[in-house]
């Protein structure tokens, strides 16, 4: 889950910041609403520029901006870091309008798919604990695999293959939904993506096919 | 030192054609006219393609309805953005330049008028194009405002509409670029004397980049458009992911520079309108201009994080600039807040469209910077947080300073007065109606709403706060009828002669526009009504001063 | 650059924009943006290079204006035509034969000035 997790510091820690943001600007906004309007006795002012403030500020911003720059880089890095044991390889084609989970290293070659209508969503099944390399393209227009739980998304390009890398930490089953516009039927390209242990996983790799895992 | 009031040198030929009839209007060169003529056209426009948001919304307040069928959906929410983006935002914002920019630099006309009005007619005849895709057999272009191949070649969205779409775009597109390149050139070569380049009001430099970024970025589409036409001829072309990702990269440079063209002109018109109801010269102007220019700069250089999730662009490249833009942004807001901070208040219907620009945009800039971030944007773009932040810029944003754009310049366009009642119910139904329709969109998207859907399914949990947004888009079709009325009543009022006037300065404004007549002679100042002398970006407002200190002057020594 | 602020601001922002470019190039990006933005630079500075003849050939700033009061007859025929082309890509080429005589008119009513002007 670790995009999930870099997701969770990220977005809670840039909420604080614009919150904070958000806060003091609207207390500025108030203050000037209540104290400058034309039924108090105020003089509007004859100062117009403020440089040596507007500097100071200008600094603030700007360091602010080196922060947010350097520390959001080394976090989408933290992200991508490839696998530090051999993946699991689980190949992903989108479709107008499903999705297609093939598993090149099951004993038998293994291909999971269906019509993403009513309930026939295609289930892709990993391991837990072990990283999970996708290997995403589409075989028409273009679609994008998102799994709203792990905070992650990639487009799948049609003559073009983009690799994800995931890791489960735990059992589970949550829903995935494509989000790129791909036509008529974009809106109920579901998938379910469930997180089995490691032997239930081999189990079901090396059975062959027409073996539905436990759910 | 007063400065003579320009002289026009006629060269006429032929018969005289009256101003009033069709034909004056038609083929006018005063630069108002057209400038009226494509404010006009993208106010109704407006309206159009807000009726279809209407329509989507009451598709989608419940889950799993079937108000309008899945392919109607789609051409809905494809006209919907196309318009307002291509057909309302980016005209709306020009023609207020055409409008306005002759006038605030004391010029007598446009630069070129006769390519002007070209720009315009260009830009009516592509809406009707892109419309007409509606009236063919299979509907309207339905691959949404961005139009991504291979979903938008031949094999994939293969009707009509999707070529009238085409021709429609490049069309409306050619004119825009036409009308941007006139006002540039007119702020920048026709400026009258004493108008030096830091004597610019704000709104007119805004113009500035605004034009420099039409004329750099806008061609882009031109191309993009043409990669699409030929790939639609031969489907072939898309077969290769060169031209896939070459295509987003050619609408993106595009794609993001407009919507800083739909975002500057409407903040300048809060600028001027927050000064002038503040009763103070706009605060800190040198450091807004120069931060114009770098954030119109900045804006050229970010497209790429409209396309973080394709995995094919320099995502750290992109994210720096994209988190950079905060340093001019909060530039923007130190001038906006100090002037405020320093005013006296008066809370006309202008000054309340403007002032809520500042928070309600400042939610929208945020969340902007936040999807800047590619961590936070892997989870969030494609998804109704992004809806939510792109409605809150260009909605919550851009058309509140739309609206103070309209109440504040009408007396001088029209010579009348609109109701102040009418505006006040108009703007806080207005609040209430943005607001309640796109701040749970925030949620939506983060809980794992797509965009671009049709309908969602009922154990998604999705419900409430789909119900809430269409409950805020009927706020707003009123606060819109509202409006419409207020408009069309007082115009209607005026034919009949019993439409309060508006004098040349009805709000004690800052820029030479307010020192001609309401509306302003063919050629905007006249000996009767000549240009004040140029002492500042605030001309008006240091003659004010001037006289008062005359008067206190000569009342003290008497 | 003090005496035509005018091509300074639009040279300047062309090369604000190099500079960008310059950075996206040391990132890295597919090569197809750099010629995209290095012809947006171009464009910007060729109409800087267009300001600043401007401006030496004629003032900074206006004492008189000549304004050009004939009338635009030729613009909607023009639009038109660019309507019609642009359509005959879709509807086929045989609009072209509508499209070029309205051109033609438009030609005419520009060069030889419209009969009507407004009074």
């Amino acid at each position: 889950m670790r995009q999930r997790h870099i997701f969770g510091q990220v977005f809670t820690l840039e909420s604080i910041i614009a919150g904070v943001v958000f806060v003091v600007v609207l207390a500025v906004f108030g203050y000037a609403l209540l104290r400058r309007r034309a039924g108090r006795p105020v003089d509007p002012s004859q100062r117009s520029e403020r440089p040596r403030l507007e500097s100071y500020y200008v600094g603030v911003l700007g360091a602010f901006a080196v922060f947010l720059v350097a520390w959001t880089a080394w976090q989408n890095h933290r992200e991508h870091q490839s696998a530090d044991r051999p993946p699991v390889r689980v190949d992903v084609t989108g479709f107008q309008w499903c999705w297609t989970f093939a598993y090149p290293q099951a004993t038998e070659r293994r291909s999971v798919s269906g019509t993403c209508r009513g309930d026939d969503l295609p289930t892709l099944v990993v391991p837990t604990g072990r990283p999970v390399q996708l290997k995403l393209t589409s075989k028409d227009v273009i679609h994008s695999l998102w799994v709203p739980d792990l905070r992650y998304k990639m487009d799948a390009f049609p003559h073009h293959t983009n690799t994800l890398t995931l890791t489960l930490d735990r059992e589970g089953r949550w829903m995935g939904k494509c989000a790129e516009f791909c036509g008529h039927l974009h809106y109920s390209m579901h998938f379910w993506i469930k997180a089995v242990s490691p032997e239930e996983y081999d189990n079901w790799l090396h059975s062959g096919a027409g073996q539905a895992v436990a759910s | 030192m007063t400065s003579a009031p320009p002289s026009t040198e006629e060269t006429a030929a032929g018969k005289p054609v009256a101003p009033g009839g069709w034909l004056g209007w038609v083929t006018s060169t005063d630069h108002k006219r057209i400038g009226l003529l494509t404010i006009g056209t993208s106010l109704v426009l407006f309206v159009l393609v807000g009726i279809l948001a209407l329509i989507m919304r009451a598709q989608l307040a419940q889950p799993e309805q079937d108000l309008v069928g899945v392919d109607t959906y789609n051409q809905l929410f494809t006209i919907h953005g196309s318009g307002m983006i291509y057909m309302v935002l980016t005209p709306f914002a020009i023609g207020m330049g055409v409008y306005l920019v002759p006038l605030q630099i004391g010029a007598p006309g446009i630069a070129m008028p006769r390519l002007t009005l070209l720009g315009y007619w260009l830009y009516v005849f592509g809406a009707i194009v892109m419309l007409a895709g509606f009236a063919t057999p299979n509907g309207a272009h339905a691959d949404g405002w961005f139009s991504y191949p291979p979903m938008a070649d031949s094999v994939h969205s293969p009707s009509v509409g999707s070529d009238l779409w085409i021709v429609g775009v490049f069309l409306a597109t050619t004119g825009s670029i036409v009308m941007g390149w006139a006002v540039l050139w007119t702020v920048l070569r026709k400026r009258t004397q004493g108008m030096t380049m830091l004597r610019l009001p704000v709104f007119s430099w805004s113009m500035v980049v605004t034009c420099l970024m039409v004329i750099g970025a806008f061609p882009a589409l031109l191309a993009a458009l043409v990669v699409l036409a030929v790939g639609r001829a031969d489907p072939s072309l898309f077969v290769s992911n060169v031209w896939n990702i070459g295509y987003q990269h050619l609408f993106w440079f595009y794609g993001h520079p407009v919507v800083y063209v739909m975002f500057f002109p409407y903040l300048a018109a809060v600028a001027e309108v927050l000064a002038v109801f503040s009763g103070r010269r706009f605060f800190g102007y040198r450091g807004t201009v120069l931060s114009l220019l770098v954030f119109a700069a900045l804006s050229m250089s970010v497209w790429g994080h409209h396309m973080f999730a394709t995995g094919q662009a320099a995502n750290d490249y992109y994210s720096l600039t994209s988190i950079v833009l905060l340093v001019p942004a909060g530039v923007e807001y130190f001038g906006m807040l100090g002037t405020i901070l320093g005013g006296r208040l008066r809370f006309r219907p202008p000054m309340l469209f403007a002032l809520a620009f500042i928070p309600q945009f400042l939610i929208g800039g945020l969340t902007g910077i936040m999807v800047g971030t590619p961590v936070i944007d892997y989870h969030v773009t494609d998804s109704y947080f992004i809806v939510a932040h792109l409605h809150y810029v260009l909605f919550a944003g851009s058309a509140f300073g739309l609206f103070a754009a309209i109440y504040f310049w009408f007396p001088k366009v029209s010579g009348v007065m609109l109701s102040e009642r009418g505006g006040r119910l108009h703007f806080w139904l207005l609040v209430l109606g943005t607001n309640l329709t796109f701040l749970p969109m925030f949620a939506l998207g983060y809980e794992g709403m797509p965009r671009r859907v049709w309908t969602y399914a009922a154990f998604d949990g999705f419900g409430l706060f789909n119900l809430l947004s269409s409950i805020g888009a009927a706020f707003l079709a009123a606060a819109t009828v509202v409006f419409i009325v207020n408009v069309l009543w007082t115009l209607r009022q005026r034919e009949h002669g019993r439409a309060e006037p508006a004098p040349d300065d009805p709000w004690g404004a800052h820029t030479l526009e307010w020192a001609t007549t309401s509306p302003p002679p063919r050629h905007n100042f006249t000996p009767e009504h000549p240009i004040p002398p140029i002492t500042s970006f605030a001309p008006l407002l240091d003659l004010r001063r001037r006289r008062q200190k005359e008067a206190a002057d000569s009342g003290s020594r008497s | 650059m003090k005496r035509h602020p005018a091509f300074a601001v639009v040279a300047g922002w062309g090369g604000l924009n190099a500079i960008l470019l310059a950075v996206l190039v040391l990132y890295g990006e597919n090569s197809m943006t750099y010629w995209l933005w290095g012809a947006s630079v171009a464009m910007v500075e060729l109409a800087a290079l267009l300001v600043l003849v401007s401006s030496r050939t004629g003032p900074e700033q206006h004492v008189r204006y000549r304004v050009p009061d004939r009338g635009a007859g030729a613009a909607l025929p023009a639009a038109l035509a660019c309507v019609l082309t642009g359509l005959a890509f879709v509807y086929g080429l045989w609009l072209l034969a509508l499209a070029v005589p309205l051109l033609a008119l438009a030609v005419a009513l520009a060069v030889r000035g419209t009969t009507a002007r407004e009074e």
